[in-house]
């Protein structure tokens, strides 16, 4: 059974089953909500430190609207495309009776576990053309598909087919079913995963500096590189903030009056899938051209530093304290980042007041932001405020958290959307604590967006750069940070071991997560349904 | 059997998660009285010969923080007198100057600042250079010819240079070259040279890339420093380069002397050792390992570089010291005014 349910303006402290909503949740969603909102704080004080002459100046420049014109066109670019691969590519593996589905779908996610910047190095090297704005969204499209492409065929595969069903033995063509009843309910998956996108792409750095692209991510850097007075990077910062609300409110409207839910686990049956037929063959040509493009390309590039190149070895000392220092950073700060999120999850699934509307957005403007702008807030208020946890983990997961909440808000919410509220009101009304009823209801259906909510923050944090150059107690290194001092001293095949073994660790979360996300097992019951 | 499973896995994260955060709370640097915090904005190939030199003969732990100059210089700026910092170790004397003015720096010691000349470190005594580096001109031999380059810098923002320069307006080394150009041939001049690269050359975002540009041959000719190429050349193997070195000597701004240096923190606890590391810097034990990490010259007489670089004193340089350089705020108004930054 589906159900959509309306009224986004019900009371705030009240679910739409009546139920008030809990203290404890109100509570526990506050955490993030005090954390999102220092880096804000921050930036509008440091602006105002340039003052009204200052900022309209700033505003007023050539240069400011080239920066704006820049980003702007990176940002659509690269999420439209993604959305069309990604949507494309999760289709075709979870609902047509491609050939090798089980293999393009792990090959679809492993883009993920490539940065950006090695692989923006790669291509780079092969040549100037790619260089500038063409090259940039080919290749941030090839890193950033998988951001749509999980999220969407999660969607698809716990998508009852019951509705599909009916549609199409009511007559219905394929085409139509498609456009009717399975696109709109894959939008909040599909929604989720470009504001995601987007949003990286307002605060992608490395790749951009590499490739030549001037945004306004790259100017906040330069900003920083050439004074030491911070107020033109922060109205810089301030402006991509601005940039962000509309990708916040876009969500917004995009899941306006949107849920769906099942009633029920494992309702999920198989769909007998749509027969390619004549168009198959281009379409695993497609599949090979974005497999060649988003991987071929730049592990060659890996391989080819690896053996190549005088400073092979060098620093290989290091290869354990960055290993350590990128799993002792990793991990805890992913669990972290995930369990803050949930109760802001849950909180805008269960109200739909004011409080939950905003809290549920403000994640994803900060998202924008370059990791120095809140690793340097975090500094200035960390220094002044709580002088013993500065240059301390506690600090450098308070960043990560505010960084990449939204990667685990829409995962998490992903799984949350089709959770209905009713059944752990049934557990309720049985006799179960609250506590005893999330516990024993809800959270077991978290599980999958639980899982890819680790795996996309434990891939995010793996590769994370200047936030954790800034923030880490001194002497921790990760392999990250060795990739990118060893490439800034010219030194690629001494940093070719550190991006393989980034690249590596990175693919294990890829692959276990992606499975637990899709559930992969039962490809036997396709073909059993395939005649 | 599954639910009750999952339930344990669950429980099983949280429980690592509170294991990491409060294990993990604990700070080394801290914990260690005896060891040394420095700020490492200057490149770790000579910084790492250093420290294990220094440590060496010191008995006198250092942990090193690596990041780039501005950013550790803002990152100071921040800190203020709660700074961990004991010696900050910059790529350019710009990033010093500025933590100087906000008066973050110790003088040092006069017996170490009489171990090389006063005209590579600050007038305040508050920080000294570790090596010298000088500005060139990269070129790729197949697509330019030695004699085809110009007698001064400034010609190269010509129309006759159009798509054939590349330039890094971030690199603190670029900025240095800015004011040297506006003290040596007056602001106007500056910013007219600036606007002209800006439309005739290629902006990149270092002067690595730069170099890497013209050694790939996407570009023919990059303003750099000395040391990207002589790196480059290392990885690469010195006989396969297609670029080389131009160095422009006359006096001209295109040849300018700048150097890479340290200074002790005001809020220093262990100002007594950081004060010893700055002196080993500058020692001959320490200077030559640091030329034998990076191509820069010694600034200690005496000491004698591996690499193969042209003479230091057949430089013939712009008559511009580091001190006269500043911390990069006339640069920066330069080009802002340029449309550069």
């Amino acid at each position: 059974m589906t159900r959509a349910s309306g009224d986004p303006d019900g009371p705030s402290r009240r679910g739409a089953g009546g139920h008030p909503v809990s203290r404890l949740l109100l509570v526990l969603a506050l955490i993030p909500t005090a954390l999102i909102a220092l880096p804000i704080v921050y930036v509008l004080l440091r602006s105002w430190g340039a003052g009204w002459e200052g900022i309209l100046a700033e505003l007023g420049r050539r240069r400011t609207l080239m920066l704006l014109g820049n980003t702007v066109t990176l940002c659509l670019s690269v999420t439209f495309a993604s959305c069309l691969i990604g949507f494309a590519a999760a289709w075709c593996t979870e609902r047509s009776d491609l050939a090798g589905r089980r293999i393009w779908r792990v090959l679809c996610c492993l883009p993920l576990a490539m940065p950006a910047f090695v692989a923006s190095f790669a291509w780079k090297s092969l040549g100037p053309t790619f260089q500038g704005m063409p090259g940039a969204i080919l290749i941030l499209t090839m890193e950033s598909f998988p951001l749509i492409f999980l999220p969407v065929a999660a969607a698809l595969r716990s998508m009852d087919p019951g509705m599909e069903e009916v549609s199409r033995s009511l007559g219905k063509g394929p085409w139509r079913t498609f456009l009717r009843v399975t696109l709109p309910r894959t939008i909040p998956a599909l929604g989720g995963g470009a504001l995601l996108v987007a949003a990286h792409m307002l605060s992608e750095f490395g790749a951009l500096a590499l490739l030549r692209v001037q945004t306004f991510t790259t100017a906040i850097f330069q900003q920083y590189e050439l004074q030491f007075d911070n107020a033109s990077a922060a109205v810089l910062s301030a402006l991509l903030m601005l940039l962000c609300l509309p990708v916040a409110f876009g969500e917004m409207w995009l899941r306006r009056g949107v849920r769906f839910s099942k009633v029920g686990r494992n309702t999920a049956r198989r769909i007998a899938p749509a027969r390619l037929g004549r168009a198959a063959p281009f379409v695993t040509l497609g599949f090979i051209a974005v497999a060649i493009l988003a991987l071929g390309v730049p592990f060659g590039r890996l391989l080819y530093w690896l053996l190549k190149g005088v400073s092979a070895g060098r620093g290989l000392e290091a290869i354990g304290p960055a290993l350590y220092g990128s799993l002792s950073l990793a991990l805890p700060g992913t669990l972290v980042t995930t369990v803050i999120a949930l109760p802001l999850v849950l909180l805008v699934l269960r109200s739909r007041g004011m409080f939950a509307r905003f809290a549920d957005r403000l994640p994803y403007i900060v998202h924008g932001l370059p990791g120095l702008v809140v690793a340097l807030a975090l500094v200035y208020l960390s220094i002044r405020l709580l002088p013993s946890v500065y240059q301390t983990r506690v600090v450098l997961f308070a960043a990560y958290a505010i960084l990449f909440l939204p990667l685990a808000q829409s995962a998490i919410r992903a799984s949350a959307e089709l959770v209905p509220r009713e059944i752990e009101e049934v557990a309720r009304t049985l006799g179960r604590s609250p506590f005893r009823a999330f516990v024993s209801v809800t959270l077991p259906s978290l599980a999958p967006g639980l899982g890819a909510a680790l795996a996309l923050v434990a891939l995010e944090l793996m590769r994370e750069l200047t936030a954790t150059l800034i923030l880490a107690p001194t002497g921790v290194v990760t392999l990250a940070t060795e990739v990118w001092s060893h490439t800034n001293d010219s030194a690629y095949a001494a940093a070719a071991p550190f991006a393989a073994l980034l690249v590596l660790i990175s693919g294990i979360p890829v692959y276990i997560f992606t499975l637990r996300t899709l559930k992969v097992a039962p490809d036997r019951a396709l073909s059993q349904a395939t005649p | 059997m599954y639910d009750v499973s999952r339930r344990q896995l669950m429980r099983a994260g949280l429980g690592f998660a509170g294991v990491s955060l409060i294990g993990g709370g604990a700070n080394p640097a801290r914990a260690e009285d005896q060891t040394l915090a420095l700020y490492n904005g200057q490149h770790r190939p000579p910084v790492e010969a250093l420290v294990a030199a220094f440590t060496a003969a010191t008995g006198i732990a250092v942990v090193t923080r690596n990041g780039n100059s501005a950013q550790l210089a803002s990152q100071l700026i921040e800190e203020g007198a709660n700074s961990p910092a004991d010696v900050f170790w910059s790529e350019e004397s710009p990033s010093l100057a500025a933590i100087d003015e906000k008066g973050l720096l110790a003088p040092l010691e006069a017996e170490t600042l009489k171990q090389i000349p006063a005209t590579y470190a600050a007038r305040t005594g508050t920080w000294i250079g570790a090596g010298a580096r000088c500005r060139v001109v990269v070129y790729n031999k197949a697509m330019i010819e030695l004699s085809a380059l110009p007698k001064s810098v400034l010609d190269f923002a010509g129309e006759a240079w159009d798509g054939k320069v590349a330039f890094a307006p971030n690199s603190g080394a670029f900025q240095q070259q800015v004011v040297a150009v506006s003290l040596m041939k007056g602001r106007d001049a500056a910013l007219a040279w600036l606007k002209g690269l800006r439309k005739y050359g290629e902006v990149y975002n270092s002067d690595s890339a730069a170099v890497e540009a013209v050694e790939g041959g996407d570009i023919a000719v990059a303003l750099s420093n000395n040391y990207y190429w002589y790196a480059l050349a290392k990885e690469l193997g010195p006989d396969n380069m297609n670029s080389a070195l131009y160095h422009m000597g006359n006096q001209d701004p295109g040849t300018l002397i700048t150097v890479s240096g340290a200074g002790v923190l005001k809020s220093s606890k262990k100002s007594e050792a950081a004060q010893r590391f700055v002196a080993f810097m500058v020692s001959e034990a320490g200077q030559q390992a640091i030329v034998d990490a990076i191509a820069e010259y010694p600034l200690r007489p005496g000491v004698v570089s591996p690499f193969p670089m042209k003479p230091f004193d057949e430089l013939d340089p712009a008559p511009v010291t580091p001190a006269d350089l500043g911390d990069a705020a006339d640069a920066l108004a330069l080009l802002r005014e340029a449309d550069l930054a």
